[in-house]
């Protein structure tokens, strides 16, 4: 018995960006679509607080639950929560009415933060089995991005979304990798002036390699997943990432079309967009594998078997 | 032309056609600042021949190559370190 997957939902409460929104610092559709596959992405208000959007996310998942009393742990994976005391976690668990017993913690990995949240929780898991986990991610990527920075603004998006782990007798364990490098801190940071300061050749290239070593390592060291999701950075990536994994012979997803890239967010809003849209059956094993900030990089895979609708 | 550059050559060419199908070998020898390459194109590149040749190269060396024929010369010198 191991812990999976067993639900999902997303919030994406914003108001859709689309390309011509960044004609003014001299973008065209056709050059942002082509340089990142991205037609549109959601961007917050800005005084929407972090922690109502995570836990709009997490509250279906909240109701579906028998008991939502026996939730042993929340972790709250953000990048782009500005304030850090208190701690958002703390502040969701409030919101959703969970029990003053629940360990609630905030994770920051950057964009791998999901993955690094999917592994201590499914840490967590093993450690108390009667007890789930709550994992949620949300971002607000466009409060860090230079809104007239030609480079990042229009790859940048906001939206959370939530799973919960608990263990299932069918589910077999899960498979991890993870690793770090911070000589590459430099690559991706925020900058003094505000905004974000990206090495796009390199990070495009490390972030190929990454994600492919890391699904490779999934499949030769643990179950075979029957899906692939990658960080949604870039499309050029995650096209890719796929053509480099396609020997694996299962399905990639790019969900960036519609989405942008929302940092820790972005796998789990593209796995339910893929559940949501019925291309993807609702039991499974997902590999997960991301790149981000740091550098931090690493991959899981998990079982899964999620309601057949969990579109929210 | 040996075989590893016209492994190199297909794979070039490869890439010139996703932007325009209508390139040929001959657009091989013109700059890559006049073809419709941008710089993820170029990173993509370096990237396929690697994986084509099985060989580790330098993105930082790639990146300033002003003509696809600099590709070939790099890429043949690397395969034949072995």
């Amino acid at each position: 018995m191991s812990a999976g997957i067993v639900d999902i939902a997303t919030a994406k409460p914003g108001r859709t960006i689309g390309n011509d929104h960044f004609a003014p610092i001299g973008l065209t559709d056709a050059w942002i679509r082509r340089r990142s596959g991205i037609a549109s992405r959601s961007w917050l208000p800005d005084q929407t607080p972090l922690a109502e959007v995570a836990a709009e996310a997490c509250a279906p998942i909240v109701t579906r639950m028998d008991d939502p009393s026996s939730i042993g742990a929340l972790i709250v994976v953000s990048t782009s929560v500005r304030q850090r005391v208190p701690g958002v976690a703390q502040q969701v668990a409030h919101l959703l009415g969970l029990g003053p017993s629940v360990l609630a913690f905030d994770l920051n990995a950057a964009c791998c933060g999901f993955v690094y949240g999917l592994a201590a929780g499914l840490s967590l898991c093993d450690g108390d089995p009667a007890r789930p986990v709550l994992l949620c991610s949300v971002e607000a990527m466009s409060r860090l991005v230079d809104r007239t920075d030609r480079q990042t603004a229009c790859i940048f998006a906001d939206g959370s979304a939530a799973v919960l782990l608990a263990h299932r007798p069918e589910f077999a364990g899960l498979c991890r990798t993870a690793g770090c490098d911070g000589s590459g801190a430099g690559l991706m940071r925020e900058t003094d002036e505000g905004g974000i300061h990206l090495e796009g050749a390199q990070v495009y290239d490390r972030a190929v390699r990454r994600m492919t070593e890391a699904a490779r390592y999934l499949f030769d060291h643990g179950p075979a997943p029957t899906v692939l999701v990658g960080h949604q950075a870039n499309g050029r990536i995650l096209e890719q990432v796929r053509t480099f994994t396609a020997d694996l012979g299962v399905p990639f997803v790019n969900r960036i079309e519609h989405s942008g890239n929302t940092s820790s967010a972005t796998i789990p809003l593209a796995f339910a967009e893929e559940l949501d849209a019925g291309s993807l059956p609702a039991e499974g094993r997902l590999g997960a594998v991301a790149y981000g900030a740091g550098e931090a990089w690493g991959g899981v895979s998990v079982d899964y078997r999620v309601p057949a609708t969990t579109a929210c | 032309m040996s075989d590893i550059e016209s492994r190199i050559a297909d794979t070039m060419l490869a890439k010139l056609r996703e932007r325009d199908t209508s390139l040929g070998p001959d657009d091989l020898a013109r700059p890559i600042a006049d073809l419709d390459l941008d710089s993820l194109d170029m990173v993509e590149l370096h990237q396929q021949l690697e994986r084509e040749l099985q060989v580790k190269g330098d993105l930082a060396e790639t990146a300033g190559f002003a003509f696809l024929d600099e590709f070939t010369t790099y890429f043949v010198k690397l395969s034949s370190r072995g």
